[in-house]
């Protein structure tokens, strides 16, 4: 690529600019002000041609910049309320469990409404995995509580689709829709045993054994699982330390299970005081 | 109506219907049904009591609470993440193997270009190293491909060819600049590598922290170039570091690598003043910078 003379050099610049102008898409519009940077270049010396480009670029990062802290903003928002999601759902007890998960699952709806629904407008395209450190922390603690609230609610696992079919309202049908990624539903998953293993040992704490137990089945599950998805992510450092931590939530409940069977003579007759009534109402939320 | 809703919901969620028939279930409670528990849930607790079996059947966790612990849903899932990181795996393999030819082809340019501090003349150092670069239009050609099997997804990978990138910007740059005097465009980089796809571009960021890079080797070149007697190269590389430094002072940098490497380069612009002073103050320099001031760098 020999550039003799300038006025080469400002031929072949103004038709990279134009390049750049096709690749918008990708680089946001920012850089693309062509036609008119490119006209005044000609009567520049090169000198103020870098001062142009470099205003550009300014441009540019500032936007990129710009965005991303409007995205690290949505998802401290969507952690902080996730957060509270999940204290909501922890305030379950023997009696009152369907007006907490009632009240968890509109925190969650309004989770999903105010704030994901923020990271959805800005995210497009190549934006998902560019920014996604801006926003992973928002949606995991987002994964850990709608996981968390589907346990509390049907015992199963909310699985990744299901998630992102619910996110799919939020966005215009016309843009590529924010799908949590695979990376983000692990590592929130992660964190989701933390939260069980509080539950589990409140739930011990209250005499329902059978549900800790459950609850202990589910996490050893789940912890099973990651052993053998863990070591094929991308960034395992953050996994590996998190699964040293699930392991530990694993072991506690098994504890607190192994504490009541032992001294189970105790706990008997507490459950069978828990009359079958507290299984009807469980049925009709199934069909609520 | 209550319990044909149940029904279908313990067949759909689960293949092993614990109890075809609930609404027995809610009027003999536990025990009885304890013993005609499928095998799932058996096999997976082996060591529970019966009695403890059937109360997993009433817990609080609600209307599903009567499936299988360990559903089948889950592991499925999971069975289709481990494929889909496989994949993502076996890309990154394929991704690395051609960074690497990327790598290597930008040292056989390094080491051609490291040849101008010896003051081989510019033309000769640079036909070698303009070799090299039809190669890495190539390499990255190949690297657009193997990433536009993931669309959407280049700034996943991103990190596998970020700093080789980062290197060849910095060669490009420099090389640019011996023949022009000139500063490479991010436009212009991007055209020379063959980068300017829409789904495969070159990062403004990266060729940022390269120009960065192409800086950091400016005081060692001025230095080696008055030692062999070219006393006007200070006034023509300090007026081009101090352009582009102005010019990078127009940009409003986060506090992350591209500000270090910004910061870095005053610290080039210092050394290169120092040269400068050094050669002027001796009456070394022939042109004065008075008279230098408009002129258009050429080499």
């Amino acid at each position: 690529m020999l550039l003799s003379s300038s006025s080469a050099i400002i031929r072949r610049i103004s038709l990279s600019w134009l390049i750049m102008a096709n690749n918008s898409n990708f680089k946001s519009n920012r850089l693309a002000c062509s036609e008119r940077s490119t006209k005044r270049a000609r009567t520049m010396s090169t000198q103020s041609f870098i001062k142009d480009a470099f205003s550009n670029y300014a441009d540019y990062l500032n936007a990129l910049n710009e965005k991303r802290e409007r995205i690290v903003k949505a998802s401290r928002d969507v952690t902080m309320n996730s957060k509270k999601v999940i204290f909501q759902v922890h305030r379950i007890s023997k009696n009152n469990k369907e007006e907490v998960l009632e009240k968890a699952e509109k925190d969650l709806a309004a989770v999903r409404d105010l704030h994901i629904s923020r990271l959805v407008k800005e995210l497009q395209g190549t934006d998902f995995w560019k920014l996604r450190r801006a926003y992973s922390p928002g949606v995991q603690e987002y994964v850990e509580a709608a996981t968390f609230f589907k346990f509390c609610r049907a015992g199963t696992l909310l699985n990744l689709d299901e998630i992102n079919a619910s996110l799919l309202p939020l966005s215009d049908p016309s843009f590529e829709p924010l799908q949590i990624n695979l990376l983000d539903y692990l590592l929130g998953l992660a964190d989701l045993t933390g939260e069980l293993m509080r539950l589990a040992i409140g739930r011990i704490s209250d005499g329902e054994v059978e549900y800790s137990a459950r609850i202990c089945q589910f996490v050893r599950d789940i912890y099973r699982e990651l052993t053998l998805v863990v070591p094929l992510m991308d960034d395992s450092y953050d996994m590996k330390t998190k699964m040293d931590t699930m392991l530990q939530s694993v072991v506690k409940i098994e504890n607190a299970c192994f504490s009541v069977r032992v001294r189970g003579s105790e706990y008997i007759p507490l459950l069978g005081s828990s009359d079958p009534n507290s299984f009807l109402v469980g049925v009709s939320d199934a069909e609520l | 109506m209550k319990s044909a809703f149940r029904n279908t919901h313990c067949l759909t969620l689960s293949r092993y219907s614990l109890n075809p028939n609930p609404s027995i279930l809610h009027f003999v409670p536990f025990i009885p049904y304890s013993r005609s528990l499928p095998s799932p849930v058996s096999r997976s607790l082996p060591s529970r009591s019966p009695l403890c079996l059937a109360l997993f059947s009433t817990t609080m966790a609600g209307g599903d609470s009567e499936s299988p612990v360990t559903s089948p849903s889950l592991e499925k899932q999971f069975e289709k993440f481990r494929v889909q990181l496989e994949d993502s795996g076996s890309l990154r393999e394929r991704i690395r193997a051609v960074v690497m030819e990327v790598e290597s082809a930008t040292r056989l340019m390094q080491a051609s270009l490291l040849l101008v501090h010896q003051s081989k003349p510019i033309p000769q150092v640079l036909e070698k190293a303009n070799a090299q670069i039809n190669v890495l239009k190539d390499l990255y050609n190949k690297l657009a491909e193997v990433v536009r099997e993931c669309p959407g997804q280049y700034y996943r990978y991103h990190g596998d060819w970020r700093s080789e990138t980062q290197m060849v910007v910095s060669l490009l740059a420099f090389m640019h600049w011996l023949e022009t005097g000139n500063l490479l465009m991010h436009t212009e980089a991007a055209v020379t590598l063959g980068l300017n796809d829409s789904d495969f571009a070159l990062d403004l960021e990266d060729y940022l922290v390269g120009i960065c890079f192409m800086s950091n080797e400016m005081p060692r070149y001025v230095v080696n170039q008055v030692t062999a007697g070219d006393y006007d190269c200070p006034r023509k590389v300090l007026r081009f570091l101090t352009d582009l430094h102005a010019a990078f002072r127009m940009l409003n940098l986060r506090n992350d690598f591209l500000r270090k490497k910004f910061d870095s380069m005053k610290y080039d612009l210092k050394r290169v003043e120092e040269v400068y002073y050094d050669v002027k103050i001796r009456g070394l320099a022939t042109t004065g910078d008075s008279v230098g001031d408009q002129g258009i760098l050429k080499i």
